[in-house]
């Protein structure tokens, strides 16, 4: 750090002049320094989960209502929507606004796909019993995936607004740092993702009603 | 046929299988054959994959990226239905979904290619956040049960 | 003059949102504040603001010193001492020190290091019109009678619906939402502007130690910020939509509350302290006409105390029962915490050791934060010690403590930077004769006040009981620390007609008061709104100093530097320069993104997005609290806000956009 020297004139790698000191972008160090920051709010919300895994008195629990194979699906769509995004950004930052505008379109398809499954599950389980207020993994197991949607759609809006300025025309190569910037939130929303589909699914799936507490029975609510 | 293979395997700059191109459009070393010069492809991958200097892959790249991300959600699901592995599911996962994290947060999100910076922010909050919310759930898991 | 690069300037965006309002051009008048997105002016609103708060949480602590200066005194009822002691401690730590001291981070930072502005501005405005429409939003409450009753700290699930059915805390916590938001922003600006925005040669090694401060405690806000968030979500999910996060009921863990807000608690208390400590190590040099002593290890032991920070927080909890391993693990890291603090205070007495001290004002208040930081310190110390602690937890020894650590050290340094920094963000001194009984009526007032309340601690005497019984003993104590509260009121007030008669008296300041040190005392007083004619190239620490006293830099630097300072090369030295015929700068840095060239000065255009954007996130707050309609009418103007922002370029193309130097 001692030699790191203030220096001017630096180009990034698409030929624009940065001129900070770090030689870095300002608004992608502030993405960066806010996905730092955003990873302590989803680190709440999952140990907040964890903490409490295994400490609901009634049911319905894990091993009641997950579904795996749904899940699972989805999950793929959101990693696919990942790989969208990226060649969206490698299509926009080469100049080829066609292609950059159909990949864009597709992540926003792709992140509407798993908002609508989380939609579907959503009501799936206040169907069978499992609302925000039944118990501690309702309101733990909402609220998380809840938030986790709310930015997969804050997301959406985004890139929908990103993908229109690509059709227009004002969305180019050289600022295409404005897309790259979206896709660092949309990946970034696709990790926590990673997480929260390991800690809630795969890791507590098989969670069965603690012990001294009430077993579930379906349809008795 | 093998020209196909060749691009396929090897980068000359111009196949679908299209590498990263350096920061300064350097040519990037011509192959032999697969066996001619010793570099596997595998060698070559893993090449692909720590090199320095690339502000970012190629569709090709990433497309191969989002394969071994699509694999590993497979074996996951697998595992967690298939394989009975009582205690040790959860350390499985956990690596299984590391390997994931690093995965998109190294190519997708360009922290392999980019200025060491970013990645320096992005590890020094995870290595807060990690540290704090561990503690908390020893705290909260464990905390009480020492005191008895 | 446009400059022409690509992806810099470029064509104006034909998605153009329409605009309702034309772009705010205006230099005066309350609209150019309300568009301004000029940190020296967002900075001043910052001031103003929460001096306004601070003197609004000052009242509340005498409204309360006066119900406990008798026993049995019926002053106060117990329901509205819950509500004055709940909104003293979250006014004084979100309205007063955390805003004040970012009224200093953003008019010193750009300063400091030689910026025309703070990365972001306008995410800057937006920081401020949210911070001030959330301050508003929290103490509204008053006026509805439902003001928050559960402590600044407002531990779940005492605050949770079951146990406190009324409004109160819904306010707190959805205003303390607002204001987090408010304060990451902020964070977020600061870190980029201090990472990236430094003038040619300030590497961070070069750094004034405020910016160094700034930029550890900016770290701390983005990161501790969210757990708040996180809580008050979960409180709030809780109270309006009866989930279980905080429900013993239903499974709910009561300490967890208490582990997630100490998460985010304790690097606030870093966050409260560290701005501080930067202002006091820029005031002791400057009046000791010495360097700092040892800068490297005053950075490094506020990174180190910013680390160390993130595992201490259970000391708060040590009469909890978390067992005697987890106990003694923060009974260590806490002690060791002291460890980098003891560092920075020798290192401010040996910055003072051998100078030839001036006896400012600013210098009293920066010396007495030294003095009642100790202390402060020392008795958290002994808070580390489990078994001590588990005796003074909750009474008025952690009263005494943290007063002298947050209004003792906070408060004091903050004092002492108004005094130093006031001359150069106004060009007129302060008065030193009601200066120096503005400090000597605080500090007699406040070690009158709070000293006596470790003896009532050790005493016994609870915390956030509104009174105590005749008979023990704690009258005449009490009296005191009352008569103390008032002299320390009385001192204020002399600060505040301390600013009007030198406002009156208005005795010019020129531009480098103190013989200061650091780069915003080379420019003139006020700063132009464009701060830097052109930007100064940095060579050593301190820099301005030392062009102005070449002869010590091999003394000091052990003539490794010695023949390398060459003829200035700011602006601050020509008295005649000429905006046309700048030589030696016009070639290499004319075409720069900032316009750091020398005639080619322009500033990012103010813009009222901000405001709408704040007032919409307001109005949806205020919305959950009510009804959901007004959530909707607050989307709907928050999308305004969000979509006109991104719309809006940050310059206008047409010339007379940019804002010239003139």
């Amino acid at each position: 750090m001692a030699s790191e020297a203030a220096t001017y004139e630096i180009k990034s790698e698409h030929g624009e002049v940065i001129n900070t000191s770090t030689g870095l972008s300002n608004k992608k160090l502030l993405m960066w320094a806010f996905l730092g920051s955003d990873v302590m709010f989803f680190g709440s919300f999952i140990a907040t989960y964890l903490v409490y895994r295994n400490r609901s008195l009634v049911g319905p629990y894990p091993a009641d209502i997950l579904d795996i194979p749904i899940t699972s699906v989805s999950t793929f769509v959101l990693l696919m929507s990942s790989l969208a995004m990226v060649l969206a950004l490698a299509y926009v930052q080469d100049g080829r606004r066609k292609l950059g505008t159909f990949w864009i379109f597709a992540v926003v398809v792709l992140g509407a796909i798993f908002i609508l499954f989380q939609v579907y599950e959503f009501n799936h389980f206040v169907k069978v019993g499992l609302t925000p207020r039944t118990n501690l993994f309702g309101t733990t197991f909402f609220i998380l995936t809840g938030l986790h949607g709310a930015h997969v759609t804050l997301g959406v809006l985004w890139l929908m607004f990103l993908g229109f300025g690509s059709i227009k025309g004002t969305l180019r190569a050289d600022n295409a740092i404005d897309l790259e910037l979206a896709g660092l939130y949309w990946h970034f929303v696709d990790i926590v993702w990673i997480v929260i589909f390991t800690v809630i699914y795969l890791i507590s799936a098989r969670d069965v009603a603690p012990p001294g507490s009430v077993l579930w029975v379906p349809g008795a609510h | 046929m093998s020209n196909l293979w060749n691009k396929i395997l090897y980068h000359d700059g111009q196949g679908w299988w299209d590498l990263p191109r350096t920061q300064w459009q350097e040519p990037n070393p011509k192959m032999e054959g697969p066996l001619g010069d010793g570099i596997t492809p595998i060698k070559r991958i893993w090449e692909i994959m720590t090199a320095a200097n690339l502000h970012h892959g190629t569709p090709g790249f990433y497309v191969l990226i989002g394969a071994i991300l699509s694999i590993i959600t497979i074996v996951e699901v697998w595992a967690f239905a298939w394989l009975f592995l009582g205690a040790l599911l959860v350390p499985l996962m956990l690596v299984l979904s590391l390997g994931k994290f690093v995965l998109v947060v190294g190519f997708f999100m360009h922290l392999k290619f980019d200025r060491k910076y970013y990645a320096w922010i992005f590890t020094a909050c995870m290595i807060i956040g990690i540290g704090i919310f561990v503690a908390l759930l020893v705290l909260l898991n464990y905390g009480g049960q020492i005191q008895q | 003059m446009q400059t022409t690069h690509p992806g810099i300037d470029r064509e104006p965006i034909s998605l153009r949102f329409p605009r309702i309002f034309p772009r705010p051009k205006s230099e005066y008048g309350i609209w150019s504040w309300i568009s301004t997105v000029d940190h020296k002016r967002i900075g001043t609103l910052y001031a103003i603001t929460s001096f306004l708060w601070f003197l609004v949480g000052g009242i509340e602590a005498l409204l309360m010193r006066l119900q406990l200066s008798q026993a049995d005194s019926a002053f106060l009822d117990p329901e509205l001492y819950n509500q004055l002691f709940t909104m003293h401690g979250t006014t004084m730590v979100f309205l007063v020190v955390m805003p004040l001291s970012a009224a200093f981070f953003n008019w010193l930072v750009p300063l400091q290091i030689g910026a025309r502005d703070v990365a972001f501005p306008r995410l800057n405005a937006l920081s401020f019109w949210i911070f001030l429409f959330g301050s508003l939003f929290l103490n509204f409450s008053w006026f509805l009678g439902d003001a928050p009753n559960g402590g600044w700290f407002g531990y779940a699930p005492n605050s949770n619906v079951a146990f406190n059915p009324t409004n109160g805390m819904t306010y707190w916590v959805i205003g303390l939402n607002i204001l987090g938001i408010a304060s990451i922003a902020a964070g977020l600006n600061f870190i980029v502007t201090i990472l990236n925005m430094r003038a040619p040669g300030m590497s961070l090694t070069k750094m004034p130690v405020f910016t160094w401060m700034t930029f550890v405690t900016s770290v701390l806000i983005v990161l501790a910020l969210p757990i708040l968030t996180v809580a008050l979500i979960q409180l709030q999910v809780d109270r309006l939509y009866g989930t279980h996060f905080y429900n013993p009921a239903a499974g709910g863990d009561p300490v967890l509350w208490q582990h997630v807000f100490w998460l985010f608690g304790h690097p606030e208390v870093y966050i409260l302290i560290l701005p501080a400590m930067g202002i006091v190590s820029e005031i002791l040099p400057v009046f000791s006409r010495k360097p700092l002593f040892g800068y490297t290890f005053l950075v490094f032991a506020g990174v180190a105390i910013g680390f160390m920070g993130w595992f201490v927080w259970s000391h708060h909890m040590f009469t909890v029962g978390l067992g005697p391993a987890a106990n003694s693990a923060f009974a260590i890291s806490t002690m060791a915490i002291a460890i980098p603090t003891g560092i920075k205070i020798f290192n401010w007495i040996g910055t003072m050791w051998g100078g030839s001290i001036r006896f400012s004002t600013a210098m009293l208040f920066a010396i007495s934060f030294i003095a009642m930081f100790t202390i402060g310190g020392l008795s958290g110390v002994m808070h580390a010690s489990v078994p001590t602690d588990a005796q003074q937890q909750d009474t008025y020894f952690v009263v005494a403590h943290f007063h002298y650590v947050l209004f003792g050290g906070a408060i004091m340094a903050i004092f002492g930077g108004i005094y130093f920094w006031w001359p150069k963000a106004t060009g007129y001194l302060l008065s030193e004769k009601l200066g120096v009984a503005n400090w000597l009526m605080m500090l007699i007032g406040f070690n009158l006040q709070f000293a006596p309340q470790h003896w009532l601690g050790l005493d016994g005497m609870p915390r956030r009981i509104f009174t105590y019984a005749e008979n023990m003993g704690w009258e005449n104590t009490n009296m005191y620390a009352s008569a103390g509260g008032f002299l320390m009121a009385f001192g204020v007030l002399l600060f505040i007609i301390n600013v009007f008669y030198s406002a009156r008296k208005r005795v010019p300041a020129g531009d480098d008061p103190w013989d200061g040190r650091t780069l915003e005392w080379s420019i003139s007083s006020p700063p132009p709104h464009y701060n830097f004619e052109k930007i100064p190239n940095v060579e050593h620490r301190d820099d301005f100093w030392f062009r102005k006293h070449p002869e010590l830099i091999a003394e000091y630097y052990h003539d490794e530097h010695s023949g390398k300072l060459t003829a200035p090369s700011g602006a601050q030295f020509d008295d005649d320069v000429d905006d046309e015929h700048a030589p030696d700068h016009a070639s290499d840095h004319h075409d720069n993104e900032h316009g750091h060239g020398h005639g080619d000065i322009h500033l990012p255009d103010m813009s009222y997005y901000p405001f709408i954007l704040a007032l919409g996130l307001t109005i949806v707050g205020a919305g959950l609290m009510t009804i959901i309609p007004v959530v909707i009418i607050g989307v709907v103007v928050l999308l305004w806000g969000l979509i006109g922002w991104s719309m809006e370029p940050v310059n206008d193309p047409a010339p007379q956009g940019a804002a010239h130097s003139h």
